[in-house]
């Protein structure tokens, strides 16, 4: 590639060796490093000059530290007069959707009981004004709270063929009290993180699998949103025996779209798993019964989600569970929960896979994304359309 | 409903430099909830409405974890930004990566930029810290810098702390020698320097001393104190030339890696930090640490900014 420099940090190296050996290029000599009090230090050792730089970090690992290396190596490219900078991040930092209940780790009705704690329009350090001598003689008025916030009775799901409820642990099966007033809700960090990447100098952005598809919308520049699809489709095809009469199940309502695509691309049956938030109920949607079932989703962290869809779908008569994601975070025991629960789970190496590989044998199966990955950079470096890689595997399997 | 108050903000990590500030203004601090994903990642949440409110959010920031303090800076202010905040003050009183100010060496990125432009795509509107590595920091920002003076403070702290009458200030480099000079004139003293020629960052060789230090108490002025290995030195050197006990006084004292071993095996008598970085775990494992508090040089800025009122006068007087 002519006129071009890759070069990537230190969150995933691996990744970075097999792009460039599928371009027939060698990675620029960067330092980078954290100093003494914590401050990352970036050093680039080859002239970058009027070329234009790939820079190749995934959010894996510490990824503040990450994220604030991407930045500073895309200003140093910029201010070290680049004439354009690419950053590839096959997964995108802060790329999450979480509710209050997330972030203050507790069950829905913990997090309403708090968010009624939280009262924005009484100050605490307020001074009431001193008691004039006629309120003296008056016995004090007491502050009567009146709850005009609706309350929800908890509704029965409907019982049909399709649908089928499993029961919830008695203690979660509490109405759920609705606060009026102060509504708490979450800052959403992805938009910021788009901005701050356009601010570092980026001028174009790859990734892969966005969770949300109205990312792309986030930023002011070209973002070319790749997708793991293909390459999952073909893993499924030559690797799991018998899978066409297998079904896609997606494990929560959020995942519908991307499940349905690949269940019609391949022409499987789909299934939909979904939590009722009201009264904590699992509504399995769809028939599974003596059925190989593959789950699939974007990201995959805690595995929580993917544990409960597993423990659904064989309490259905699911006879095997294969899961599926393209970004296997895996933080925690994740790997070992996942593991009691399903016969085998495949990912993609967006993010570093090799200890797990080591760990888990042959339970864990890893797709390589470099190829799609490295096809990108060279389309786009010769200003190709890469509209074909969103339909078709590179690479083998 | 909106009263356009101060609403004061700050992380769940060092806290303490925040809670100071509140209670020197008599405002609680607002209840923020924060998240943190196994892998770093920040999610947060604001307990209390900041519409139409004049935000102030306290960043602490030390040593270690520097860039997970950084994005929770920036994920708060771009909340209170997206919550309608009127105006967000970042209260950096140590400014992150202000080391990183200048192209040294072909392709070394400029962070300190990076950063200044990083707070204002988050939404920040107004910079108040202190004592930055190089003032001309401020020119990196478009909004407006104040950059505050421990000076003050330092001056308040010597006359009573310290036998100061038979003092002389000393720079431990020459890129300090106006700050030390500064705070000569201001305690009537003279006034010494040490040169010194450094091999490589973190590491100091050889130092010479310039000016009569025989019989003082030598207070050793640096606006950064981070591995110590400088002031250590220092004192070894001042000693050597006849002087009687050598203090060191640095604003951010940043004491990373050895620094408290450093601190704890020189001949230093004490070395006096103040609280823009958190030190007060690091005070345990050091006797000779000592805590000059800042809080209110920063309470009565906030105050006087959202009152609209000239910050000027913090930059010779403590209040």
């Amino acid at each position: 590639m002519r006129d071009s420099v890759i070069l990537g940090g230190n969150s995933h190296p691996e990744l970075l060796q097999r792009i460039c050996r599928d371009l027939d290029v060698q990675p620029a000599e960067i330092h980078s490093s954290l100093f003494a009090n914590g401050e990352t230090n970036v050093s680039i050792a080859e002239s970058v000059r009027e070329k234009t730089v790939y820079v190749v970090q995934s959010a894996c690992g510490e990824v503040n530290d990450a994220f604030m290396e991407l930045l500073i190596m895309i200003s140093a490219c910029k201010a070290a007069s680049a004439k354009s900078v690419v950053a590839v991040m096959p997964l995108f930092p802060y790329s999450r959707q979480l509710n209050l209940r997330d972030v203050l780790n507790v069950s829905s009705k913990e997090a309403s009981k708090i968010a009624q704690q939280q009262q924005p329009f009484e100050t605490p350090l307020a001074k009431k004004p001193p008691p004039r001598l006629g309120d003296l003689a008056q016995p004090p008025i007491t502050p009567v709270r009146t709850n005009i916030g609706m309350s929800i009775s908890p509704v029965r799901p409907c019982f049909n063929r399709q649908l089928s409820v499993v029961a919830p642990p008695k203690e979660e099966n509490v109405e759920p009290q609705y606060n009026p007033g102060f509504k708490c809700w979450m800052a959403n960090p992805g938009e910021l993180m788009a901005r701050l990447l356009t601010t570092a100098g980026a001028d174009r952005i790859i990734t892969m699998d966005l969770h949300d598809p109205q990312y792309q919308g986030f930023f002011d520049i070209p973002v070319d949103n790749l997708y793991g699809r293909p390459l999952l489709e073909q893993y499924i095809a030559t690797k799991i025996p018998d899978w066409r009469h297998a079904v896609i199940v997606s494990p929560d309502a959020g995942g519908a779209k991307r499940a349905t695509s690949i269940a019609d691309h391949l022409g499987m049956d789909f299934a939909l798993i979904h939590k009722d938030g009201r009264n904590n109920a699992t509504l399995l949607v769809g028939d599974v019964a003596g059925k190989v079932v593959i789950l699939l989703d974007d990201l995959v962290d805690s595995g929580k989600t993917m544990t409960r869809a597993a423990k659904v779908v064989k309490d259905h008569g699911a006879t095997m569970v294969y899961g599926i994601c393209t970004h296997g975070v895996f933080s925690g025991d994740a790997l070992h929960r996942l593991k009691k629960s399903i016969n085998c789970f495949v990912t993609t190496n967006s993010v570093p896979q090799h200890e797990n590989q080591a760990e888990f044998g042959e339970w864990i199966q890893v797709v390589d994304v470099a190829h799609v990955l490295a096809e990108a950079i060279r389309r786009i470096h010769n200003g190709e359309s890469i509209s074909m890689l969103f339909d078709h595997a590179v690479g083998v399997v | 409903m909106s009263t356009n108050s101060i609403k004061l903000l700050t992380g769940d990590v060092h806290r303490n430099l925040a809670e100071l500030v509140s209670k020197n203004l008599g405002q609680s601090l607002c209840k923020v909830n924060i998240n943190r994903e196994s892998n770093r990642e920040v999610y947060l949440n604001l307990g209390e409405s900041v519409r139409d409110e004049d935000v102030y959010i306290i960043c602490q920031i030390g040593s270690g974890d520097v860039n997970d303090r950084v994005f929770e800076l920036l994920i708060m202010i771009n909340a209170c930004k997206t919550a309608s905040a009127r105006r967000i003050t970042a209260v950096l009183p140590n400014f992150p990566y202000a080391r990183q100010d200048r192209k040294d060496k072909s392709r070394a990125p400029i962070t300190a930029k990076l950063m200044a432009n990083m707070l204002q795509t988050a939404g920040c509107n107004h910079v108040i810290t202190m004592d930055l590595h190089a003032s001309q920091i401020q020119g990196f920002f478009d909004v407006p810098v104040d950059n505050l003076y421990a000076e003050p403070s330092v001056v308040q702290y010597l006359k009573t702390n310290v036998d100061y009458r038979n003092s002389i200030i000393v720079s431990p480099d020459a890129g300090g020698a106006k700050r030390a000079a500064s705070l000569a004139d201001q305690l009537d003293l003279n006034f010494a320097l040490i040169h010194k020629e450094r091999a490589r960052a973190n590491e100091v060789s050889k130092m010479v001393l310039v000016g009569d230090v025989t019989g003082k108490v030598c207070i050793l002025v640096d606006d950064m104190a981070d591995t110590c290995g400088t002031l250590a030195k220092a004192a070894d050197t001042l000693l050597d030339n006849g002087a009687d006990s050598v203090i060191a006084i640095v604003t951010h004292g940043i004491l990373s890696g050895k620094a408290i071993e450093t601190i704890n095996g020189s001949r230093l008598h004490s070395v006096v930090c103040t609280n823009t970085v958190p030190i007060e775990d690091k005070m345990e494992r050091s006797p000779k640490l000592k805590r000059l508090d800042v809080s209110n040089v920063l309470a009565e800025a906030i105050r006087r900014l959202h009152n609209g009122e000239s910050v000027s006068y913090l930059f010779r007087h403590v209040q």
